[in-house]
């Protein structure tokens, strides 16, 4: 009897134990089935596809950038170093005329959530002439082309020197190919420069939306096709620095947003 | 015997034992299956891991290889590859037919083999059989009709049957005729097949090649491999085995992703279904830096030499980790791990690997010597040069010994020489007399180059604190007694740490000091514009160093003090000549005569009084000076007046008057003077600073060379050793808000009894292991408070926990005998002077200057890039350069290579020691041999120079538009050194490669990139060239190199007026320092 037992216990332990290494060989497959399929789910990132919107109910947001005070002077620049250089010798830091602020660099700073953009297939063009750049502030999408264009009899160099792009410089002689360039990552007020006229600045505004827009002599901007939602508008000037307004604009609406600013404290 | 009666119950027979035995069974079985289980699994629970790291990398892999094969069409897209895959195709179609007939003949030559082989093999075994029993049968009859039977055999026919059915008979000797001739037509096929299929598997190695080039990760095949590997996997110990030097790490049983691959991180290793990575997965992730391992093989290194931990154990995570009180080296933890760098890299002072620097051990590294560590520990390789000297001395003793000795032999040579019997040992003995004279005169040779030895290491003996006997001429009296009380009051970002001191120690310490000083008088210095000075501590270089302002306003270095207050403290006159030359010291003082020598000693000799690195010998008795002040602070070839305006600058820089400071008059009580000099010993502050009659104090703390080895028994964590090893509620000792903020884990909770928990507590509060003890002034711990930040008591924590004695074989220890040495004694120099505070020397490193506002918009006035500067300028202009960086003896205050900026190349009075070890430092990190043989520049012809000069000059390569010409006029806005240097300062392929793209080797320079472009093989200009270029078909950038190195200063004045003339930009601002610049010599340092 005494042997019955044990062996009972035996057999059982025994039947347990390898009903136990079923159960987990089975386990094992299970998971790794499982864990695969969730791998690959993981992994199977959409492209970013833009996201349509629907053109019957976009609304316009337009405005005015002031200059509240005395407008500074705009200092001359000596351009006498390279006699190819011609043409208006004023520095652009501030652009007053008659209280309108120009240069200023408005765009769409938050409000789009997750919205991606289809990058436009033109090219902006930055171009050199009379060795200073037109236009002095430019905005561009991540990823859209750059025409960078020489119209003057001398060489130049461009040289931007971002924080969060690639920094890069190269030499563009005279009558030479446009030189096409892009850059990837947003960047507002991204300084670039000629090392050989050191006047020449200019700032890129690199941003992933198309809603955006540099304010013009009198000091107006506008960005279009806006989808109606609750946004936060930037104002962006090179020496006086960032205003943020928050807006909401209702399908169709054309809203006006202004925004002046102070002389800078220094 | 009667018959017991059986008891009617007997308990043998009437009592069930069966729940006894089923207890016992069930006891046994259990115990057998765990035994089982223990065998399997217990003790090895490594298994476990690799079971999970299967299941887990399987999934992982399957993922990849969906992403791989995704990234590998993008690759297959690119018109490159298909252009090779066209090739590869257009190769296979050529091929067929004919690879079609080889592989056929191939084929042929096969099958006939075969068949002629299977009779020609049985035939001559048995051949070999019958040879074997006639060599071997020992009647020579027997022998000779076995022979005959064996000619027999041979003649006899066999039957081949071909394969195309045909029939044929054969002998042996045929047979085996046929066989070796069908063999070699068969190889002889097969070498024709693989010539023509050549062309088709080149083509496609390319296309493999193409694919493992261009994919980030790995390709669907590689992972396909590794896929196989995992599911093949059998639980083994994986192990590292290197006999040689002791090592068995078995920590790849479990860490089975260190070395795999691919990147694998914690989360991809989850365990479905998990919110946070697990045990297995935090284990599989692969090794950080797999940079490291390629340097670092471990199937040579192995793990535990540089992490520490129990590399045998596989019983448990903690035994394997070393975590247990049986284990002297537990794992480094993994913020302090790269203490294991130390074991093998003390003698570096700087490591990197690429341009990954290892932050946590090389600022421990720094912050010893900066903090001054060494000026109470000596560590193995710090502040040599004491030590050094005095093994010199005792070498020059003993040439000196050698040298007396051998004229004494050489006289008794002689001696014996002119007495000896015959002519042939006279001329033996005067051949010996000779031989020793000139041993004598090379001891000669050797004994001067000590003594430049001596009087470099005398050069290069520096104190991290400023020269105290100075500090009557310096200081405000008062001031010192206030900053002795706590050093950071005055100055948070002090090196002077704080000693504790009480104010009867304090009165002793400033009355010492203060009596033992010189009182020499001090030139008057008028006095200067403070606006001016301003702008030019801003922009010369100052703040690569010193800082200004505090806290948040803190601008600049922390290598050198913080001047925000320096206006309380400072005496005008001698902050003028501080700035001047620093390095001008009040007296010079003989180590001989163990004295400061002054005026008088001069005159007695009736020499004039003057010493500085020429002037450098003892008027009494001729021995080597110390003729500087030991600080590493340069000049920077500054006017007299340009340094009374920084210092008037300078003296405005106070929160209150100096005159507002309480009156020391114990300062001067003669009574105090021997109780300080005492305590200065005692805590030994001629550690850090000269003090009068103390220049031979030896260093009072322990060493720490090896401190990290030393067992934990051995320090002592006084009352705190029982929390320490228990943990929990009141482990933490420190109670000092400031001194807790110091730890790098913050207030300790678990047990911290090892040595990180002892330097970590004894980093952030020195005396802490004396809280609680009654300790006498004396006996209480000396070490100061070094006012440490969490991240720089972690470095040390880290550099000194790797200051272990190894036990890895010599060769193992990283001292290189070739050109990396000169690396390693480099870094020592390059830091020691704060190079990197202007210079960047590795990719991506940042500078101090780089950090500045001022330079954010104007990053091309920061001082230049030397990531290739060895293989730019020759070796011997980079000595004469480092010895006097103004190019210039009599026009010395300005910049020799880049006149056009304001930062100031200072000159470091490097002795000849130190400019050899940088200049070596420079070629060998751009892996350039010494001696340097320039290449041979040709001359041009008088053709190539006109077309480069046309080059050169045009509107398309207006070269000399930025770079310097000499005329002063066009330098105001040059951005470029002058083209008339490069011959002697450049090497002329490094020219080549810098016109080609210069951002390359200097990231973000002005000069642009994108001048030349490669056509077909040829290298052109860019832009339109003159039209003097038609037909030239050799190297355009080639042609311009050439001709800067052949420029001459009049060629360069005739090109430069031809270009379009560009007037004056600006006017100069003729201010009076300019206008002095002329009648007033600049400081030259003490160059020599």
């Amino acid at each position: 009897m005494n042997k019955k037992t044990g062996w009972t216990v035996m057999t059982a332990g025994t039947l347990a134990l390898c009903g136990l290494l079923v159960l987990a060989g089975c386990n094992k497959k299970e998971n790794t089935e499982q864990s695969n399929n969730s791998m690959a789910e993981q992994q199977a990132q959409p492209a970013p596809a833009a996201t349509p919107i629907d053109p019957a109910t976009v609304a316009t947001v337009s405005g005015t950038v002031k200059f509240d005070g005395t407008a500074p002077k705009p200092s001359k620049i000596d351009m006498s170093q390279d006699p190819a250089c011609k043409g208006g010798n004023e520095a652009e830091n501030i652009v007053v005329d008659g209280g309108d602020l120009a240069n200023v660099f408005v765009y769409v700073k938050d409000g789009l959530g997750s919205r991606t953009f289809d990058v436009p297939k033109d090219a902006v063009t930055l171009d050199q002439q009379g060795c200073k750049y037109h236009p002095h502030v430019l905005g561009v999408m991540a990823g859209q082309t750059v025409d960078i264009k020489n119209d003057d009899q001398t060489t130049h160099n461009i040289h931007p020197t971002p924080k969060d792009n690639r920094e890069w410089n190269e030499s563009q002689p005279p009558s030479s190919p446009a030189i096409e360039k892009n850059f990837a990552r947003e960047e507002i007020m991204l300084p670039v420069k000629c090392n050989q006229h050191p006047w020449m600045k200019m700032y890129i505004n690199v941003v992933k939306n198309p809603f955006y827009a540099v304010t013009d002599k009198s000091g107006k901007y506008e960005i279009k096709g806006l989808p109606p939602g609750e946004y936060t508008i930037a104002f962006v000037q090179e020496k006086l620095g960032e205003q943020d307004q928050k807006v909401s604009v209702a399908a169709k609406e054309s809203k006006t947003v202004d925004a002046s600013f102070k002389p800078a404290a220094d | 015997m009667p018959e017991q009666p059986i008891p009617e119950q007997d308990p043998i027979t009437s009592k069930s034992y069966a729940a006894h035995y089923v207890l016992a069974i069930v006891i046994l079985i259990a115990t057998l299956f765990w035994a089982l289980w223990d065998e399997a699994w217990g003790q090895r629970p490594w298994k476990a891991f690799q079971e999970q790291w299967k299941t887990r990398y399987s999934a992982f892999l399957s993922a990849a290889t969906s992403t791989s094969a995704t990234s590998e069409k993008g690759v297959e897209k690119n018109p490159e590859y298909a252009a090779l895959n066209a090739t590869w195709k257009q190769a296979r179609d050529d091929s067929a037919a004919q690879a079609q007939e080889a592989r056929r003949e191939v084929d042929d030559a096969s099958a006939r083999l075969l068949a002629v082989q299977s009779v020609f093999t049985d035939r001559r075994a048995y051949v070999n059989a019958l040879s074997y029993e006639i060599e071997t049968s020992t009647s020579p009859s027997s022998k000779a009709s076995k022979q005959k039977e064996l000619a027999d055999y041979k003649k006899e026919q066999a039957t081949v049957e071909f394969p195309d059915g045909s029939k044929k008979q054969f002998d042996f000797p045929h047979l085996e005729e046929t066989y070796n001739e069908i063999r070699d037509e068969r190889t002889q096929r097969s070498l024709e097949l693989g010539d023509v299929l050549k062309p088709v598997t080149a083509a496609r190695a390319k296309m493999d090649e193409y694919i493992s080039d261009h994919m980030v990760d790995l390709t669907p095949q590689q992972i396909e491999g590794l896929k196989k590997k995992t599911a093949d996997w059998d639980p083994a110990i994986v192990q590292i085995n290197v006999a040689e030097a002791n090592i068995v790490d078995r920590c790849e049983s479990c860490h089975m992703g260190a070395r795999e691959p691919l990147k694998i991180s914690a989360a991809a290793m989850m365990a479905k279904g998990e919110k946070k990575p697990d045990e297995y997965a935090n284990s599989f992730v692969s090794h950080p830096e797999p940079d490291l391992l390629s340097i670092h093989d471990p199937d040579k290194f192995g793990c535990s030499p540089c992490h520490q931990g129990n590399g045998r154990a596989t019983t448990s995570v903690e035994k394997a980790h070393g975590n247990y009180e049986h284990w002297l080296w537990p794992l480094y933890p993994k913020e302090n791990s790269q203490a294991g760098c130390q074991s093998c890299h003390a003698a570096d002072m700087v490591l990197v690997s690429g341009d990954m620097q290892w932050h946590t051990i090389n600022d421990g590294k720094d912050l010893f010597r900066q903090k001054g560590c060494m000026g109470c520990h000596r560590y193995e390789g710090y502040d040599k040069e004491p030590e050094d000297l005095n093994s010199i001395g005792q070498q020059i003793k003993q040439i000196e010994t050698q040298k007396k000795s051998n004229l004494k032999q050489t006289a008794y040579l002689m001696k014996q020489a002119d007495a000896a019997e015959s002519n042939d040992e006279a001329n033996r003995l005067n051949g010996q007399a000779v031989d020793l004279r000139v041993a004598n005169t090379k001891l000669d040779g050797r004994l001067q180059q000590l003594d430049y030895q001596s009087h470099s290491l005398m050069q290069d003996t520096k104190k991290v604190g400023p020269n105290l006997k100075d500090v009557r001429l310096k200081l405000n009296k008062n001031w010192i007694p206030v900053w002795l009380k706590k050093p950071t009051d005055f100055r948070p970002t002090t090196k002077m740490p704080n000693f504790r001191l009480t104010d009867h120690q304090i009165q002793a310490i400033s009355a010492y000091i203060w009596q033992s000083a010189f009182t020499d008088p001090l030139p008057k210095a008028k006095s200067g514009n403070a606006a001016h000075g301003q702008e030019l501590f801003e922009t010369r270089g100052c703040l690569a160093c010193h800082s200004i302002g505090e806290g948040d306003q803190l601008q600049g270095g922390v290598f050198a003090a913080n001047l925000t207050r320096v206006g309380e403290k400072a005496n005008y006159d001698y902050l003028v000549r501080w700035i001047h030359n620093a390095r001008e010291r009040t007296r010079p003082y003989c180590p001989y005569e163990k004295k400061d020598i002054g005026p008088e000693d001069y005159a007695k000799k009736g020499l004039p009084y003057q010493f500085d690195l020429d002037h450098s010998q003892c008027p009494n008795d001729g021995h080597e000076l110390q003729v500087q002040n030991m600080t590493v602070m340069p000049s920077l070839r500054l006017t007299p007046e340009d340094a009374e305006d920084i210092a008037t600058y300078l003296m405005t820089q106070k929160k209150q008057e100096p005159s507002s400071y309480v009156e020391a008059a114990f300062m001067d009580d003669p009574s105090l003077k021997a109780e300080g000099k005492r305590w200065v010993q005692h805590f030994g502050c001629s550690g850090c600073h000269e003090i009068s009659g103390m220049e031979d104090e030896g260093r009072i703390g322990t060493e720490l060379t090896y401190e990290g080895s030393k067992p934990i028994e051995r320090l002592d964590f006084a009352l705190f050793t029982e929390v320490a090893q228990r943990g929990g509620k009141d482990a933490e000792p420190i109670k000092n808000k400031e001194d807790l903020a110091r730890l790098p884990d913050g207030p300790a909770a678990e047990p911290w009894y090892n040595l990180k928990g002892f330097f970590e507590h004894k980093l952030a509060e020195p005396n802490i292991y004396d809280q609680g003890k009654l300790k006498s002034e004396i006996d209480a711990s000396r070490m100061p408070n070094l006012h440490l930040t969490r991240e720089q008591v972690l470095d040390l924590t880290t550099f000194l926990m790797g200051s272990a004695e190894t036990s890895l074989p010599a060769s193992y220890q990283y001292k290189p005998g070739d050109a990396r040495h000169d690396i390693q004694d480099g870094w020592w120099v390059i830091k020691k002077y704060n190079c990197m505070g202007c210079h960047q020397l590795i990719p991506g490193q940042t500078t101090i200057l780089m950090g500045l506002k001022q330079y954010q918009d104007v990053q091309e006035q920061l001082p230049p890039k030397l990531l290739t500067e060895g293989a730019r300028v020759d070796p011997e202009w980079l000595r004469k350069f480092l010895s006097n960086p103004a190019l210039n003896t009599t026009d010395t205050n300005r910049n020799g290579v880049r006149p056009y900026l304001k930062v100031r190349m200072p000159t470091f009075s490097f002795s000849d020691n130190e400019l050899r070890k940088l200049v070596r430092f420079f070629q060998a990190l751009s892996q350039q041999p010494l001696p340097y043989i320039p290449e041979e520049v040709p001359t041009l012809t008088a053709k190539e120079t006109d077309m480069a000069r046309s080059l050169f000059s045009s509107s398309a390569a207006p070269c000399l538009k930025c770079h310097a010409t000499g005329d002063p006029n066009h330098d105001k806005i040059a951005t470029a050194p002058n083209f008339l240097l490069a011959k002697e300062r450049l090497k002329p392929d490094w020219v080549v490669r810098w016109i080609t793209d210069p951002q390359a080797v200097s990231p973000g320079t002005s000069m642009p990139s994108g001048l030349f472009k490669q056509q077909n093989t040829q290298w052109v200009f860019a832009g339109p060239t003159p039209p003097s270029f038609a037909g030239y078909d050799k190297d355009h950038r080639k042609l311009l190199v050439d001709y800067i190195f052949q420029l001459t200063a009049e060629e360069q004045r005739r090109v430069a007026s031809a270009m379009p003339h560009a007037k004056a930009a600006v006017q100069p601002k003729v201010n009076r320092r300019q206008a002095a610049t002329e009648t007033r010599p600049a400081a030259v340092g003490g160059s020599r």
